[in-house]
């Protein structure tokens, strides 16, 4: 029985194939039973610039990923120099020999800052200023340089095109037969991912079955690990569990603009506009398909998606920063006309443009705050692929429900985050529809005769209604009214206010470990994994920690999270942004101050060994706020 | 009984304002074509032609300033089955909406996109619209017009309209016939429609205009319409006689169909080449639950390409 638990970087130049590499190695693996976690780090380009995938691979579902790393597989010198500081005593770093003569100046596709720091590493260790200097400084580490001839590995295979073209599958199964995964599966692998382009399939099973070769016939091959038993799984990222609960949720129609990281979702969706269905035995039932609009901008996704929504299509649309940003006028609209629609919320590093394919929190308080004037609007978080799944089916029904916009935030690190997904419960949650009207012949669609601040909604072709952005009487029509106004105002807000009677804590907030622990992490979002992963670590350190997971933020759980607060030790709250929103938005909510603070930034990923270092330094009192800085 | 599409709502426009011989003209329309109320719903944006829909009796949603466009296409591709027509005016589609616009044409979605053309932004006190030509001072501005003016009836044709034409609110019964052909057309349809404002437009007055429009109608030999098996160089002659006649506006300016092309598919016929069952049971009528309130969708086998 091994007990494998492998962190594993793959890197090379974008647009060369990275992502068939890492989905070679995660669905091998998968395929032999074990679980992985991925995190795709990509830079805002089309090719040539350094991409990396980080997998961590063992027999539990990983929760996050870890550095030092066990494997660094670099398929370009540029990922030996950008990955210097991921290795440690006992990495193994596997690259093509051919990459040795690679000068550092001659680079070029590394940013001119990190290019001049691992300059000055390199001078600082009298090394040369090139990949045989880095090596030699990843040796001196501690690492296990492991050089192999690519090129030499394809001699005498018959390819299609130059043998450059298939280092991604090679690195990939050199990889995997060092580490010791059975053939099969690595061959096995190829059909899912290449499909039925059987020539593709033909040509890379080649490359496989050359690689094991040459790992055998050199030595490296690693002992045959055993296989694990798993029931059939779905490899999902963030993207693709928000697109299937938003189906499974009932969404019929969505819109988007393009932008990283939110439009994967509906190009997700587009692929699988034709649902497949439990049951047949209502032709209705089981009959139609997903439309999906790409628009001329952002102000046109949200008002098309408001426009079906009204008509009676469960509808919403996926952005990200800035395209949020020109939303705020319609869902002001929305929260004033009482339109059910989702915008799911993929957030990246910011302001502006900021750092569009890296990760960042830093639009909890945007989302919260979005719209002019005073409306009801919902805002929620999701922190693991699975919540994706299951939040974008709660965000669809809160909308009906309670007819309003609903947010659902979704980081960047989670959107590309790959994991195995070994269920899905379609009895989980049921599919709600908005209260609709049976009156034809005097129907007011914004009656003021309701007691939990819902009126039926009409439907288009159904029901002659109207809506106005103005503010307006019961019919729709506009008025100025100081009466009808305070009403109207009073009745949107009464569903706020029913929303947070009526939806249980346990999908506001959730509590993980003892809970008279010593330490209390805050967090929301991506960090979810990656803190469960540290009060393991931590617990075996011999300190007790838990987790304070906050899910929704409108309605906020005020209550419970005053409560649970006063009570916890030291506690520290941890984000992925510079100014801790979720802790404001704790003051504002209970007048709760939290004063630790683990912060990042730098649009990586946290990782258990910085998380795990900085809660050392903030209980032994040295920092009260610790900036995280992990990452290529 | 005909449907009255007039509502019980008192309209507040100026008195003499263009935009009554609009409603005039729509809702003759709507009637003649013996629509129900169910059958049709409007969408406006925000300034005088932003109250269209409160004013008809059929439902209608009064929307954001420059939006009227992406909110109609929501409703359209949501169901289909409904008319769907924009009353929108010139600030609003041509200044702030004019993405949505020029995108409208590409779509070609099968909205009825009337444009209320009057130079003016009145309801903010007489600001010169997109449509006013350069250098022209009328009695809300405080010196002549900087700006250059866009033309609706070229910008239309290049943004791949399928349906141009033009209407003078004060010959509602010209009007109406537009309407009828613009909103049985299958594609996206614009009508500029010339439409004076007697409070800030002390220039293009109902007067002036009188003594300008021509009916390209009354014409034997002008036929815009495109058929679908119609050679391409007929095809382009036809449209570049429209682009033509809509350059035309100092001394005469002709209203009725520049161009009526019937080749190009509709945004929602694309649209269900690939989306199943979209005509037969579009997005606003799936039924999306099944009877034990559970999703009737299988995730294994909607994802098959993602499972191991």
């Amino acid at each position: 029985m091994s007990n494998i638990d492998l962190n594993l970087s793959i890197g090379g130049p974008q647009g060369g194939g990275i992502d068939t590499s890492s989905n070679l190695i995660s669905r091998a693996f998968a395929s032999s039973g074990y679980n992985v976690l991925g995190v795709r780090e990509f830079h805002s380009n089309i090719k040539g610039r350094h991409s990396y995938v980080h997998l961590r691979i063992r027999e539990e579902r990983p929760r996050s990923l870890k550095y030092p790393l066990d494997f660094l597989v670099a398929l370009d010198p540029d990922t030996i120099f950008e990955h210097l500081e991921d290795v440690a005593t006992g990495t193994v770093v596997l690259y093509d020999t051919n990459d040795e003569k690679a000068e550092l100046a001659q680079a070029r596709m590394i940013m001119r800052d990190t290019a001049k720091r691992i300059n000055s590493t390199l001078q600082e260790n009298k090394l040369e200023l090139n990949v045989k200097g880095a090596l030699a400084l990843m040796k001196n580490r501690g690492a296990k340089i492991m050089g192999i001839p690519f090129s030499k590995v394809l001699e005498g295979t018959e390819l299609d095109g130059p043998a450059t073209r298939y280092y991604n599958v090679l690195g990939a199964s050199l990889t995997l037969s060092i580490i010791g995964l059975d053939q099969k599966f690595t061959r096995d692998s190829l059909k899912h991912i290449f499909g039925n382009k059987e020539k593709v399939i033909a040509l890379n099973v080649k490359v496989v079955d050359a690689a094991y070769k040459y790992c055998v016939e050199n030595g490296l091959a690693g002992e045959t690990l055993p296989d694990m038993d798993a029931a059939p799984r779905m490899l999902l990222t963030g993207n693709d569990g928000a697109a299937l609960g938003k189906i499974m949720g009932g969404l019929r129609f969505q819109t988007y603009y393009p932008i990283t990281p939110a439009s994967d979702e509906s190009s997700i969706l587009e692929e699988h506009e034709d649902i497949k269905w439990l049951s047949n035995e209502n032709e209705k039932l089981s009959s139609g398909g997903v439309t999906v609009v790409q628009t001329e901008d952002e102000l046109s996704a949200i008002t098309m998606a408001e426009g079906a929504a009204i008509t009676g299509a469960r509808s919403a649309t996926a952005t990200s920063g800035p395209g949020f940003s020109l939303m705020a006028e319609a869902i002001s609209f929305a929260g004033i006309d009482e339109i059910p629609v989702v915008v799911t919320f993929y957030q990246r590093g910011g302001p502006s443009t900021g750092l569009p394919t890296r990760n960042g929190q830093a639009d909890l308080m945007f989302a919260l705050n979005t719209g002019h004037g005073e409306f009801p609007k919902m805002v929620i978080s999701s922190g693991d692929v699975e919540e994706c799944i299951y939040d974008s089916m709660k965000a669809l029904n809160y909308a009906q429900r309670y007819q309003l916009p609903v947010i659902h935030l979704i980081d960047k690190n989670l959107a590309n985050t790959s994991d195995f997904v070994p269920e899905i419960d379609t009895k989980k949650i049921k599919v709600e529809q908005s209260l609709r009207t049976e009156n034809k012949t005097d129907f007011k669609r914004y009656t003021l005769d309701t007691k939990n601040g819902v009126s039926p909604m009409g439907i288009f072709g159904k029901d002659i209604f109207w809506m106005t952005g103005d503010e307006h009487d019961e019919l729709g029509h506009v008025t100025e009214d100081p009466i009808i106004r305070d009403r109207m105002m009073e009745k949107r807000f009464t569903k706020l206010k029913v929303a947070d009677e009526e939806i249980p804590d346990e999908d506001k907030v959730q509590v993980y470990g003892k809970k008279d622990a010593r330490i209390t992490f805050i967090t929301w979002g991506s960090q979810k994994g990656v803190i469960l992963d540290s009060i393991d670590a931590l617990k075996a350190k011999g300190i007790e920690a838990n987790m304070l997971y906050l899910k929704m933020f409108e309605p906020f759980p005020s209550k419970f999270v005053d409560k649970f607060l006063k009570k916890a030790g030291t506690i520290i709250d941890v984000e992925s942004n510079m100014t801790g929103q979720a802790a404001k938005v704790i003051r504002m909510n209970t007048g709760f101050e939290v004063t630790n603070f683990i912060l990042k930034y730098n649009g990586r990923h946290i990782t258990e060994d910085e998380l795990v270092s900085a809660t050392a330094d903030i209980v032994s009192k040295k920092k009260k706020i610790v900036v995280l800085e992990n990452g290529a | 009984m005909a449907h009255n599409f007039r509502s019980d709502v008192a309209i507040d426009w100026c008195p003499g304002c263009g935009d009554f011989g609009i409603v005039t003209g729509l809702t003759q329309a709507l009637t003649e074509l013996n629509y129900g109320p169910n059958d049709v719903v409007a969408v406006s944006g925000i300034g005088c032609s932003g109250k269209t829909p409160h004013y008809l009796n059929m439902a209608g949603i009064h929307t954001l300033h420059g939006r009227s466009i992406p909110y109609a296409t929501g409703v359209k591709l949501a169901n289909p089955r409904l008319k769907v027509i924009v009353t929108s005016g010139d600030g609003d589609m041509l200044s702030i909406g004019a993405g949505h616009f020029v995108a409208e044409g590409r779509r070609n979605t099968g909205l009825t996109i009337i444009l209320y053309d009057n130079e003016v932004y009145g309801l903010t006190k007489g600001q010169a619209a997109p449509t006013m030509a350069l250098g022209e001072k009328t009695k809300g501005l405080t010196k002549p017009n900087v700006f250059g003016k866009v033309n609706p009836i070229t910008m239309a044709l290049s943004s791949g309209y399928s349906f141009v034409a033009r209407g003078f609110s004060f010959d509602t019964k010209h009007l109406k016939d537009l309407i009828k052909k613009a909103v049985t057309h299958e594609g996206s349809s614009f009508i500029d429609v010339l439409q004076p404002c007697p409070t800030y437009n002390n220039i293009n007055t109902m007067e002036w205009y009188r003594s300008k429009v021509y009916k390209m109608d009354d014409e034997k030999a002008w036929d815009p319409v495109v058929m679908p098996e119609m050679p391409a160089e007929a095809a382009n002659e036809k449209f570049s006689n429209a682009y033509k006649r809509g350059l035309e506006w100092d001394d005469k300016i002709p209203i009725g169909v520049f161009y009526d092309n019937r080749a190009i598919p509709s945004f929602v016929k694309r649209i269900a080449e690939y989306v199943p069952d979209y005509l037969k049971n579009p997005p606003a009528e799936q039924i999306v639950a099944g009877t034990d309130g559970y999703t009737n969708v299988d995730p294994f086998k909607t994802f098959a390409d993602r499972v191991i």
